[in-house]
């Protein structure tokens, strides 16, 4: 893209727009960690989450603050205006998906004082947990780069997210079924299911203010194929 | 194109036909005049081109009776007449100019100032040659050229002083402030920045009144009178071509009516190459 | 009431004090206090007829030119009151410079424009003013595009041009402070975007002061803004606060377009 005729402009949108790709790394190592400490039923490293996450808030203030003071002096138009409420939402997702990690890292606390750890089928929820963090990553990755066609790929890939959690439900119920004891620790479970669910989701989002930066269009709320038609 | 129904045909119909009489009048108007313009350009070259030749401009007036005979006492005359006459009044007026514009706008000098101004400039140009006459010609107790461009300068002062306070006067404020905001003091304002916008037209009205005076009669009736002889003596009575005309205009001589006609010419070219060359040569030439 | 950032390290470079002005009878400036930080662009926004180019022209003592126009009250420049009337107003000019609205170059090539300032009260050699002038209309963001046609007259550049060289005028002369009296205004969309980064670049070196009708170009070039009413000073303070949340109720709905 053309430079602003004000370089001053320029150095303020380029600052921003660090300053949401710095939190989006923030919170995906906070993903990583609460992973880390499902797997490992980790009491430090959750802690280490949970900690992580008042610095999250105090950035997700701080952007929103340089955001509306740009929009106040700059009047941006088009684009420029766009790509602000894309970061502004994009500031929103991230936060909630840290707030997502926050409460993973919680339940495993949780599970962990309980004693069930050692027997629940944690192992699965390993592998949705990296789709989910790697999906967050890649968004933010085609958020930085303004990449439609990646942006819908993630489109798609939350589906698969989607699928296995309805997966694991099912598996989950079956546990529950098969052993009463192990209701209150499942539950815990399918909490952390959902939360990972839900990052998905928030990655998804980012994916789809990408495509509204580029081509103007909200695609929220509509299907994909709807999506794959405005692109082109 | 249908008119809308609340419009009147009338009114819009009548204005037309006003407008149409209004442009027939006009050229009407600048017929008459161009037709009387031409005339008076068609004699003066028909006449005048016959005395056009070597002799007018080598030869100076002949004595009555005699043959031939030229201008040159005359051209040369009026050249010096006229081109002290400038030496004097351009700085004069200018400086009285540049006074009323840019330092008078409070003073009642300033005002009263232009107001004599302006009664000079319609004063009669034959009670002006009086006046030098009175004052100067009488105590000198001969006639002199000086007299005559004293007269001559009496008159082209107003119209210098009136045309280049206007000139000035046309010079946007915003430019004299932008001078102003640099620091710069009054004088250098007025001479370096504004007299230098205007000078095209500070220039032109410096000829337009050269052409003015190149024409004037009556004061130098009385007061450089006229030689028969070349002579250069600002001194004493000088030649110079409006009284030449006047005096052989009217006279039996053929050779002299000839030689008026001529002088007329003269003088009618110079004064339509003066205002060309104001035209033409000070336009601003600047791309705005 | 008049509201004022709290105290910097950043000097003030002037100090405007009670200052009431009358046109005639008629008074324009009522009772204002002003601070103008060193190295900031401050500016004075507010609806037709407030006083905002009253107040600038008071800085450089310009409504001096006319007679019945006269100011009360102090303006400190660097600790001097220039409203004393043995101030000498010229040397006052070459300090306190100012660009109007209308670009108005002089009548004279490009260089002389640039040189009848400096001429004014520095002694250069030839090279030296070569290098001055130059300096100046780099520093106007123009040198590229007038440097083959030094000679030809100011008159021949377009709008923008004119008005980009009508500032390097002013900082040819290497004054403290830079007025702007609604320089854009006759300006092209473009011509303003480059005179309002110049007025970025300039801040470094100079103090400056825009009057401006287009409150968005105050808030995207000014540091500080004053916002003034029929006279008053309503609120003065640091631009970002006055465009997110202003103190004075006043001043919101002007801002926000609910005024009258």
């Amino acid at each position: 893209m053309e430079k602003h005729i004000s370089s001053q402009f320029d150095v303020e949108l380029t600052g921003v727009s660090s300053r949401v790709l710095e939190l989006g790394g923030l919170v995906e190592s906070q993903i990583r960690h609460a992973v880390y400490a499902l797997s490992q039923f980790s009491l430090e490293v959750a802690d280490q989450v949970i900690e992580t996450e008042a610095q999250v808030n105090a950035m997700e203030v701080e952007i929103d603050r340089e955001l509306s003071s740009i929009i106040a002096r700059r009047q941006p138009t088009a684009i420029d205006l766009r790509l602000l409420i894309a970061i502004s939402k994009t500031t929103a997702n991230l936060e909630r998906a840290g707030d997502e990690s926050e409460k993973i890292a919680r339940m495993v606390k949780a599970i962990v004082a309980s004693g069930a750890a050692r027997s629940l089928p944690a192992s699965e929820l390993r592998m949705a947990s990296d789709l989910a963090s790697g999906l967050l990553r890649k968004a933010l990755d085609a958020f930085a780069r303004l990449d439609v066609t990646a942006a819908i790929g993630i489109l798609k890939e939350d589906d698969l997210i989607d699928a296995e959690f309805d997966g694991f439900v099912r598996k989950l119920v079956t546990y529950m079924m098969e052993d009463p004891r192990t209701i209150s620790a499942s539950l815990d479970l399918l909490f952390i299911a959902k939360a990972i669910e839900r990052i998905g989701d928030h990655a998804k989002n980012i994916a789809e203010f990408t495509i509204y930066v580029v081509k103007g269009a909200d695609v929220r709320h509509t299907s994909l194929s709807e999506i794959e038609s405005v692109v082109k | 194109m249908s008119t809308p129904s609340h419009f009147d045909a009338g009114i819009y119909r009548s204005r037309k036909i006003k407008g149409n009489i209004g442009i027939v009048l006009s050229m009407v108007a600048m017929v008459i005049g161009l037709v009387f313009l031409l005339w008076i350009l068609s004699i003066l070259m028909f006449k005048g081109f016959s005395a056009l030749n070597w002799g007018m401009f080598t030869q100076s007036t002949p004595a009555p009776g005699s043959e031939g005979g030229g201008l040159l006492n005359a051209i040369v005359g009026s050249l010096m007449i006229v081109g002290i006459c400038t030496l004097i009044s351009t700085p004069i007026g200018v400086m009285a100019a540049i006074y009323l514009s840019e330092y008078g706008d409070r003073s009642k000098f300033a005002a009263v100032t232009r107001f004599v101004n302006d009664i000079m400039l319609s004063a009669p140009s034959i009670v002006v040659g009086l006046f030098i006459y009175a004052i100067v010609v009488v105590n000198a107790k001969h006639f002199s050229g000086w007299a005559g461009t004293l007269a001559l300068a009496l008159i082209a002062i107003p119209v210098v002083v009136r045309n280049t306070e206007n000139m000035l006067k046309l010079v946007p404020v915003s430019l004299r402030e932008a001078a102003f905001a640099l620091g710069a003091p009054k004088w250098k304002v007025s001479t370096t920045v504004v007299l230098k916008a205007a000078r095209s037209g500070v220039m032109t009205g410096l000829l337009l009144s050269l052409a003015r005076v190149s024409g004037e009669t009556a004061p130098l009736l009385f007061t450089a009178l006229n030689n028969q002889f070349y002579s250069t003596n600002m001194n004493a009575p000088m030649a110079n071509l409006p009284v030449v005309i006047y005096q052989f205009a009217m006279s039996p001589y053929e050779n002299w009516v000839n030689l008026a006609w001529g002088g007329a010419l003269l003088i009618t070219l110079t004064v339509l190459g003066l205002n060309i060359l104001a035209r033409v040569v000070f336009k601003e030439k600047v791309a705005v | 009431m008049n509201t004022t950032t709290p105290a910097t390290e950043v000097q003030n470079v002037l100090e405007i004090r009670n200052l009431n002005f009358y046109y005639g009878a008629f008074q324009g400036l009522k009772n204002v206090n002003l601070d103008i930080k060193a190295n900031t662009v401050t500016a004075f926004i507010g609806p037709s007829g407030c006083g905002k180019s009253t107040l600038l022209r008071t800085l450089n003592r310009m409504y001096d030119l006319y007679p019945g126009q006269r100011a009360e009250g102090e303006i400190n420049f660097n600790g001097e009151n220039i409203l004393n009337p043995k101030q000498d107003l010229n040397l006052l000019r070459s300090r306190i410079g100012m660009v109007f609205q209308k670009p108005t170059p002089f009548p004279m090539s490009i260089y002389d424009n640039i040189a009848f300032g400096v001429r004014l009260y520095e002694n250069l050699s030839s090279s030296d003013m070569d290098d001055r002038v130059e300096w100046a209309l780099q520093k106007a963001a123009i040198w590229n595009e007038v440097k083959s046609k030094l000679n030809q007259s100011g008159l021949s550049l377009s709008g923008g041009q004119q008005q980009r060289l009508c500032i390097a005028r002013g900082i040819a002369v290497k004054p403290s402070v830079l007025l702007l009296d609604e320089p854009t205004s006759a300006l092209d969309p473009i011509s303003t975007g480059k005179v309002e980064e110049l007025v970025h670049t300039l801040k470094s070196e100079y103090t400056v002061v825009i009057v401006t009708h287009n409150m968005q170009q105050a808030a995207r070039v000014s540091d500080f803004t004053a916002y003034m009413y029929l006279g008053e000073l309503i609120e003065y303070g640091q631009t970002e606060a006055i465009f997110m949340k202003p103190t004075r109720q006043e001043t919101e709905d002007y801002i926000t377009g609910r005024f009258g």
